[in-house]
């Protein structure tokens, strides 16, 4: 009976009541525990012995990884907005080359493995074009593939900008110009922030495809330290660690700027 | 207002909403459409707004007339104001900004001059407090009295009302024809659509009655709602003043 209350009080979430802080620790220590042993327990099988020492020397190469992965990201998502942004608008076009090409290039670059791109992208487009600094050509494939996926996040914001509002811009005596500059683009960039943070958060981790067209970026980096250490995990759980001091920061402030956007429409 | 409609006809693929309607009036301050739903009174109205353009015939509404290009039409609507049933206001501007923007951008007013007439506004009709409250903030009667200002802040040559009232809560009603009547009284130009009977016979000089693509009856309010002989008009009448 008190056992039973303990746990009820410790574990389960009273509706309308604030969980106390010592109760969130004590369930992130035990679910920390958990994973612990689940690991230890893995590893005690696999008698692995880490050797730390050997990864330590090669540190600045993770590091230059990190920072090169966080550039490549950077780059891609600036270029892939821009691009993303003209490809929503080019789907509004009514010249229908135009919004038959932009339909097409959203579907194609959807529709297939970044991967196949890159490799398609690097090896014939950018060879042909005789593209041959690599990093460029990374952010250039990135961008591309992002920018069919934010111009959709954009197609939608737009959408979204319901047409009993563009009426009424246009009984004001709006021109059309005006009205996106005034009405739609406003809306669209508070609506497509969130989804847009989650788009940088998956272009750092697709980011790591690059690769295989001998980016030195952060994947790159260790896999070129577990091929000189033999040191498998050592190489890779920085890796992990590294996406997720990354990724962790980007998904807490989506989640913000979609509770904002919540409470603000 | 002087209005002169000459065999004006307009359809929406096979649907012909307005067959060859003919109307002329002049001197009169406030005309009120009323009809049963899907009869054509938005259509007449947003045709008379410069919003659509007609497939054949003619309008000229005091000194315009609306067989003209885009660009013209853009110019005529710059000089009329128009309330819809509802969310007139947009969302990402608080009223203050929303009564800004169209003296701003479509009126080409200095924005510090266009501010303090957007105050000073909305000051008149008692709603200074609510100046820079977002439209999720505000009250469906609120947020149309301050679409009503919008419309009037440009000092609109004729203002034009579809259905002003009908999306709203029922308590929100009265505070919204009120205003209307306010500016009726300053000799504002008005033609609107309206369900509110009682109210369409206070306000109106002259009542429209549309139905199947033309104009079924009209007059004085006190000759169309009391003395009709059109059978068409009385069974209207009787259906939606059952319950009033
Ligand atoms: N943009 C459009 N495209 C196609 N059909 C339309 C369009 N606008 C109106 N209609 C049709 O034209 C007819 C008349 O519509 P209208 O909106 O003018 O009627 P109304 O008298 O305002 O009715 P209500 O009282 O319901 O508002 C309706 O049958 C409607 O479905
Ligand atoms: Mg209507």
């Amino acid at each position: 009976m008190k056992l039973n209350k303990m746990f009820s009080s410790l574990m389960i979430e009273k509706k309308g009541e604030p969980v106390s802080w010592f109760v969130r620790l004590t369930n992130i220590l035990i679910l920390v525990l958990l994973f612990y042993g689940l690991f230890s327990f893995g590893f005690s099988r696999l008698s692995y012995t880490f050797r730390w020492g050997s990864v330590w020397k090669y540190r600045n190469n993770l590091i230059d990884g990190f920072i090169m992965t966080i550039l490549l990201s950077l780059a891609s998502l600036v270029l892939s907005v821009l691009l993303g942004f003209l490809f929503a608008i080019a789907q509004k076009s009514r010249i229908l080359l135009i919004r038959y090409f932009s339909r097409a290039y959203i579907e194609v670059i959807r529709g297939t493995p970044l991967l196949v791109q890159i490799l398609m992208f690097f090896y014939v487009i950018a060879n042909a074009a005789g593209l041959n600094n690599r990093y460029i050509a990374g952010v250039l494939i990135m961008s591309i593939f992002a920018s069919a996926y934010i111009a959709e996040i954009i197609r939608a914001g737009i959408d979204g900008v319901g047409s009993t509002q563009l009426e009424t811009a246009r009984s004001i005596g709006l021109t059309k110009q005006q009205t996106y500059r005034h009405i739609v683009f406003p809306q669209v960039i508070t609506g497509v922030l969130p989804p847009m943070a989650g788009q940088l958060a998956s272009l750092i981790k697709d980011s790591s495809l690059l690769s295989i067209i001998a980016i030195k970026e952060f994947t790159m980096a260790a896999r070129e330290v577990n091929a000189n250490t033999f040191s498998t995990l050592e190489s890779y759980i920085p890796l992990a660690i590294g996406y997720l001091i990354l990724t962790l920061p980007i998904s807490y402030v989506t989640k913000k700027l979609e509770r904002r956007y919540f409470y603000e429409t | 207002m002087r209005l002169k409609i000459d065999k004006l006809t307009k359809s929406y693929g096979d649907l012909t909403v307005l067959d060859k309607l003919d109307l002329e009036i002049k001197d009169i301050n406030s005309l009120v459409l009323i009809g049963p739903s899907g009869g054509g009174k938005t259509t007449l109205l947003r045709l008379l707004a410069g919003l659509e353009q007609p497939d054949s015939g003619s309008i000229i509404v005091n000194d315009h007339n609306l067989d003209c290009t885009e660009e013209e039409l853009l110019t005529y609507r710059r000089d009329v104001g128009m309330v819809y049933q509802a969310y007139n206001l947009f969302p990402h501007l608080d009223a203050l900004e929303n009564i800004m923007l169209p003296l701003v951008h479509a009126q080409q007013i200095p924005k510090k001059e266009a501010r303090e007439q957007a105050l000073s506004l909305l000051e008149r009709f008692n709603l200074a407090e609510h100046a820079f409250k977002k439209p999720v903030a505000l009250s469906g009667g609120q947020q149309q009295r301050i679409a009503i200002c919008r419309a009037v802040a440009i000092k609109p040559e004729i203002l034009f009302f579809d259905e002003p009232t009908s999306a709203l809560d029922p308590e929100y009603t009265s505070e919204v024809l009120d205003l209307i009547e306010e500016l009726r009284e300053d000799t504002m130009e008005l033609i609107l659509v309206t369900h509110e009977m009682g109210f369409a016979h206070n306000a109106a000089d002259h009542v429209l009655f549309i139905s199947d693509g033309g104009i079924i009856a009209q007059g004085p309010p006190s000759e169309l709602f009391e003395q009709t002989k059109n059978e068409r008009v009385k069974r209207f009448f009787d259906k939606v003043l059952k319950y009033n």
